[in-house]
């Protein structure tokens, strides 16, 4: 009995495996297409009440009968929209198989919502398990399970949203396709991997705090993320201190004046290139805490010290190299 | 404004050369003065020369390596001192054995501020390495000298992995010349 299902369940994973070049392909050429006016290479606009695409310039319909993709029915709450949808969730980067397998339910129902008997209970177990052995078959996908769990693990405990953890996890998919694993920790590739994409999308979050929910330590973490960035060729740019300003002065309940404040101090910083080479945490750290010194509200340097994981003799030093700065502009 | 190539000095050489035999570290540590012999913390025998001041790190397969010195000179004349020493104990050493030079390692002045973040970009963030928050340096990997340079806020700068004298210079016109051409050194030369 579980022979037949397993089969099954691995020829349909095959077949979607063979499916998605093919849909890949197909998206490229639809991108190439281009919208001109067939006569005149005018520009074309789609009519959207109308249903029709139409020339700009010479007014050609180009076509009368445009299909509505949509969905055919209307729902007016949540609910409502769960009864009538027909799909699942879209596809998506961060589960190891894209959230494409089928779950067997915990709950030991059958689709009328009456208990199984307890034959069948321990059928449906057995088959639970032969279909979590299926789901993840090889080493890179049972690795991949566990990193983007990892990953996923991580990014909420710094509260970063869904699309750096999408990155991350793309970033960590490539490292594993290009053999960089071998040699390295799941975790720390992981973690690098958040990092990395923390970083890209502008919302970097320091070494010191991902240290704190990761499992690897900074060494490790900054020599996987060294590595992989070179490998990877991905080409990131160093942290502005900006980015890292409203997270900081938020946490420290500041208001927008002083955290405007803060930005320009570091601007103003950024021109005299007195930042090269200082990390860029600290210079936002002591600047939130010049600014908020400056706009009156009152925070101590060991408060700045807690939010920003800075020492207080680094936010000290960078302050004063800040001011004058500043006391170099308002002179100039 | 001084030439920064005047700036550049040498801050260490390594070396390595050996003597075709194998050695009993124990009996060699206990019959050479001043030598530090420590299996447990290095597998080596350190034997520290005073004129040129060096360290030479004597191995149990009969080779050495000789690091800390300030030129290519010391380096010959430090280990000469060392194998003189290995003779006067009955250990047969060739009259001039291969002495290869491993790294030397420079430091350069460009005498002025750099902008590093402006640096990190304009040189291509493939070609180099700039973590402020790891490490204050840009790391800038040359393909022509073959060299690694750490460029620093201040503009100073270290060349390591160079094999010859001329490497670090070399490197520090192929410096010059690419931040200039980038408009980010304001220098007049």
């Amino acid at each position: 009995m579980s022979d037949t299902i397993t089969t099954r369940t691995y020829s349909a994973d095959a077949k979607s495996r063979d499916v998605r070049p093919r849909e890949s392909e197909r998206d490229e050429t639809q991108q190439d297409e281009t919208q001109v006016c067939p006569e005149c290479s005018g520009h074309l606009v789609t009519d959207e009440e109308h249903g029709e695409t139409i020339c700009e310039d010479c007014g050609l319909v180009v076509e009368d009968t445009v299909v509505d993709r949509g969905p055919e029915w209307r729902a007016f709450d949540s609910a409502e929209r769960d009864s009538k949808s027909r799909v699942g969730a879209p596809t998506t980067k961060m589960m190891h198989d894209k959230g494409l397998s089928t779950n067997i339910g915990w709950q030991n129902k059958d689709a009328y919502g009456k208990s199984l008997s307890p034959r069948q209970r321990e059928q449906m177990q057995r088959l639970r398990t032969w279909n979590e052995r299926f789901r993840t078959r090889d080493s890179k996908e049972r690795n991949l399970k566990q990193a983007l769990g990892e990953i996923d693990r991580m990014a909420s405990a710094l509260g970063l949203p869904e699309n750096v953890r999408e990155t991350a996890s793309v970033i960590y998919r490539r490292a594993l396709n290009d053999d960089l694993l071998p040699g390295r920790s799941i975790e720390g590739v992981a973690t690098s991997a958040l990092y990395a994409s923390a970083r890209m999308a502008g919302t970097p979050r320091s070494l010191d705090e991902l240290e704190k929910v990761s499992r690897v330590d900074k060494m490790e973490l900054t020599r996987t993320y060294r590595y992989i960035v070179r490998e990877l060729k991905l080409e990131i740019k160093p942290a502005d201190p900006e980015q890292y300003v409203p997270r900081f002065a938020s946490e420290l309940g500041l208001s927008d004046e002083a955290e405007r404040q803060a930005r320009q101090l570091l601007r103003d910083a950024k021109e005299t290139g007195i930042h090269s080479g200082k990390s860029p945490v600290g210079l936002a750290a002591a600047a939130v805490y010049a600014a908020a010194l400056l706009t009156n509200e009152k925070v101590t340097q060991s408060e700045v010290s807690t939010v920003a994981d800075i020492s207080e003799v680094t936010i000290r030093n960078r302050y004063k190299e800040l001011l004058e700065v500043q006391d170099g502009t308002l002179l100039a | 404004m001084t030439d920064p190539k005047d700036t550049i000095n040498i801050e260490n050489v390594v070396a390595s050369t050996g003597i075709g035999q194998e050695l009993d570290l124990q009996s060699v540590a206990m019959d050479l003065e001043g030598a530090d012999y420590d299996p447990e913390q290095f597998p080596g025998l350190v034997y520290r020369t005073q004129e040129p001041k060096s360290a030479a790190l004597i191995f149990r397969s009969g080779k050495i390596v000789c690091t800390g010195a300030k030129s290519t000179d010391d380096v010959h004349e430090s280990l000469e001192i060392v194998f003189d020493k290995l003779r006067e104990l009955q250990i047969p050493v060739d009259d001039d054995p291969e002495i290869t030079v491993q790294n030397i390692v420079t430091s350069a002045d460009l005498g002025e501020n750099l902008n590093l973040n402006a640096i990190a970009i304009g040189l291509g963030l493939e070609n180099i390495e700039y973590e402020p928050e790891q490490f204050p340096g840009l790391v800038y990997r040359l393909d022509e000298p073959s060299v690694v340079a750490l460029l620093f806020g201040s503009g100073k700068l270290v060349i390591t992995g160079g094999k010859q004298p001329t490497d670090a210079e070399a490197a520090v016109d192929v410096i010059i010349s690419r931040l200039s051409e980038l408009g980010l050194l304001n220098g007049s030369f």
